[in-house]
């Protein structure tokens, strides 16, 4: 009974450090830039303008690439959160800004974080939401409204388990 | 990677020690419970450090990647030209991306069924043919191109194949631009454009998918179909943000010619060609960051235009007038739009035609319902738009949306017009962009 308890003791001990460890479910996502990037701050209006293609060209002239995450990722579950439109808006939304002659494509759909950082590191105007767990090197994480990720303050926007 | 490495490591550990310990508890009675507990114990306590060490790593390098990119540079959106940095971590790979080179197609369709109560046929709009035994048509099928020229410079063109009576298709440059966006405060556009006169005509252009209802306003169709605006015109519209902080005023500046033929909607056959001059159009909006999906403008719009009833030589001024209020969010559109077209003969004598229209739409799930009000009433004394008179009356039906690309529209309307009978009308549409 004793042998049993402790295996099961073990066992569940271990289940919750492997569940804290690989759950990206509970992170803030981060707004990643290439590391080129001057830009250190946005606000939370600026960022949502900027995703919902309204803003395209940085100040210093570079224009703004929009890198997103495939539906069904905890990252693109954030982007409809901070545009506040539900997948089909977002499609339908996209089909109107390339017809409006307001983008030449949707953003760019990418499968992985690894894609990501790929495609932040070969445009310089690059911006991405990343799940916090897994910012790599090679990226440049912005703060939104003057706080981190993970901080106090941080739009809750950027926390898709927060609402 | 580490990361995944280090997550392996310990999900294999974890399993190893479950299997030991499973294995240990299967284990021959006669060994001493107690020796097994310390054995399992020992174990827990290795494990448990290895974890710590582990997360400890873990920790460090997550602290080390936040703070890996320098955050020096003042804290703005207002990047100078990006500087090279030597932080860049090797050459980046080489993308061949689609969105970069070639072109890119889109295409808009709609297929239409109507039914009109009219007893004199009116003019009809997009292959509609008003008293004619038949009740589909086509309308228009758009192809949308554009291509990247380079980063900030591009190229877009929407060809429109509508169709005319007897199931003939014309075609129809809608719209051939060169743009090029030097930055969010100036965004310059060559070529043939929808005229920015209001909200309407630049924010749904010439696709119906994109339209809630079925039809355009009276007011807001195209000028080829009866409409009272010039809608298009060719030469340069420039646009762009004023800074203005949380308000978001931007500003619109147009200038070129229309060149509008204008079908009488009166079933006459006449068709009014206004020779316009070359115009100016100028607007100011504001899209304020407290209400995202609020925008609340006008426009000014001046050209001078020929009457085919007086002799070319009588030039007679257009001033068009706008204000609109719109708000499209959180499912909601709601649309209101007001004009005043005055034309001013030169001799003190001057017409004014005031007109409106007012949408409200609210998404429940794929379905749409919708209903709109408009409202014209030109002066007959007038000959310009003499074929219209007074028209007012509601609109309503409801969009469902097969899947983001495909819609189906059904819509009821009801016309009043000034000395003749009542209009009703029935128009389903299925529309779909690909």
């Amino acid at each position: 009974m004793k042998i049993s308890m402790a295996a099961l003791l073990l066992g569940c001990l271990l289940t919750a450090t492997l569940a804290q460890v690989s759950s990206p479910q509970n992170q803030d996502v981060a707004v990643v830039v290439n590391p080129k990037n001057p830009v250190s701050n946005l606000s939370g209006s600026e960022l949502r303008r900027i995703f919902a293609g309204e803003k395209r060209i940085w100040a210093g002239g570079v224009s703004i690439k929009i890198i997103t995450r495939a539906p069904g990722s905890y990252e693109h579950v954030v982007l409809l959160r901070l545009l506040r439109m539900n997948e089909k808006e977002y499609k339908q939304y996209w089909i109107a800004q390339v017809f409006h002659g307001e983008a030449q494509a949707g953003p760019i759909t990418l499968f992985s974080n690894g894609m990501q950082k790929e495609a932040i590191m070969v445009f310089p105007g690059a911006i991405a939401l990343v799940d916090l767990i897994d910012v790599k090197p090679g990226m440049k994480v912005l703060k939104v409204d003057g706080h981190s990720p993970g901080e106090p303050g941080y739009p809750a926007a950027l926390n898709g388990n927060s609402h | 990677m580490f990361r995944n490495r280090v997550g392996t490591r310990i999900q294999r550990t974890g399993l190893a020690v479950l299997l030991v310990s499973s294995s240990i508890w299967a284990q021959n009675a006669s060994s001493s419970n107690q020796e097994i507990i310390t054995q399992l114990a020992e174990q827990i306590k290795q494990l448990q450090l290895q974890d710590r060490e582990l997360q400890a790593r873990i920790k460090t390098l997550e602290d080390s990647q936040l703070k890996a990119p320098p955050l020096t540079e003042p804290d703005s959106a207002a990047p100078a030209a990006l500087p090279v940095s030597a932080e860049q971590p090797g050459p980046p790979p080489t993308f061949d991306w689609h969105d970069l080179h070639g072109i890119q197609w889109r295409g808009f369709g709609e297929v239409n069924y109507q039914v009109l109560d009219q007893r004199s046929p009116e003019l009809g709009t997009d292959g509609f043919v008003p008293g004619s035994a038949g009740n589909f048509y086509t309308g228009d099928f758009d192809l949308f191109l554009s291509a990247k020229l380079d980063d900030k410079t591009s190229v877009l063109a929407e060809i429109a194949f509508g169709e005319l009576d007897h199931q003939t298709f014309n075609v129809d440059l809608e719209r051939f631009l060169l743009q090029y966006e030097f930055s969010d405060y100036l965004k310059m556009s060559f070529g043939r454009y929808h005229t920015g006169i209001g909200y309407f005509n630049t924010a749904f252009r010439s696709a119906k998918f994109l339209l809630t209802t079925a039809d355009r306003p009276l007011i807001m169709q195209f000028a080829d179909e009866g409409g009272l605006l010039p809608t298009q015109a060719v030469g340069v519209s420039i646009t762009g943000l004023v800074p203005s902080g949380r308000l978001g005023l931007n500003y619109l500046f147009e200038y070129g010619s229309s060149d509008t033929l204008r079908p009488d909607i009166n079933g006459s056959g006449n068709i009014d060609d206004e020779n316009n001059g070359n115009h100016i159009n100028v607007g100011l909006f504001v899209r304020p960051e407290v209400l995202p999906g609020l925008q609340i403008g006008g426009s000014f719009y001046h050209d001078r235009i020929s009457d085919s009833t007086m002799p070319s030589s009588v030039r007679i001024g257009q001033t068009i007038i706008n204000a609109h209020v719109v708000y499209v969010a959180h499912g909601f559109e709601i649309l209101n739009e007001g004009f005043l077209i005055r034309h001013a003969l030169g001799n003190g004598v001057a017409f004014n035609t005031p007109a409106f229209y007012s949408q409200f739409s609210k998404r429940f799930g794929n379905i749409r319902p919708f209903f709109r009000y408009q409202y014209v009433n030109t002066n007959q004394k007038s000959t310009i738009f003499d074929d219209i008179s007074l028209r007012y009356g509601p609109s309503f039906g409801g969009r469902y949306e097969f899947t983001e690309s495909i819609a189906f529209k059904a819509q009821l309307d009801h016309t009043v017009r000034k000395n003749q009978p009542d209009l009703n009308g029935l128009q389903m549409q299925v529309a779909f962009a690909f």
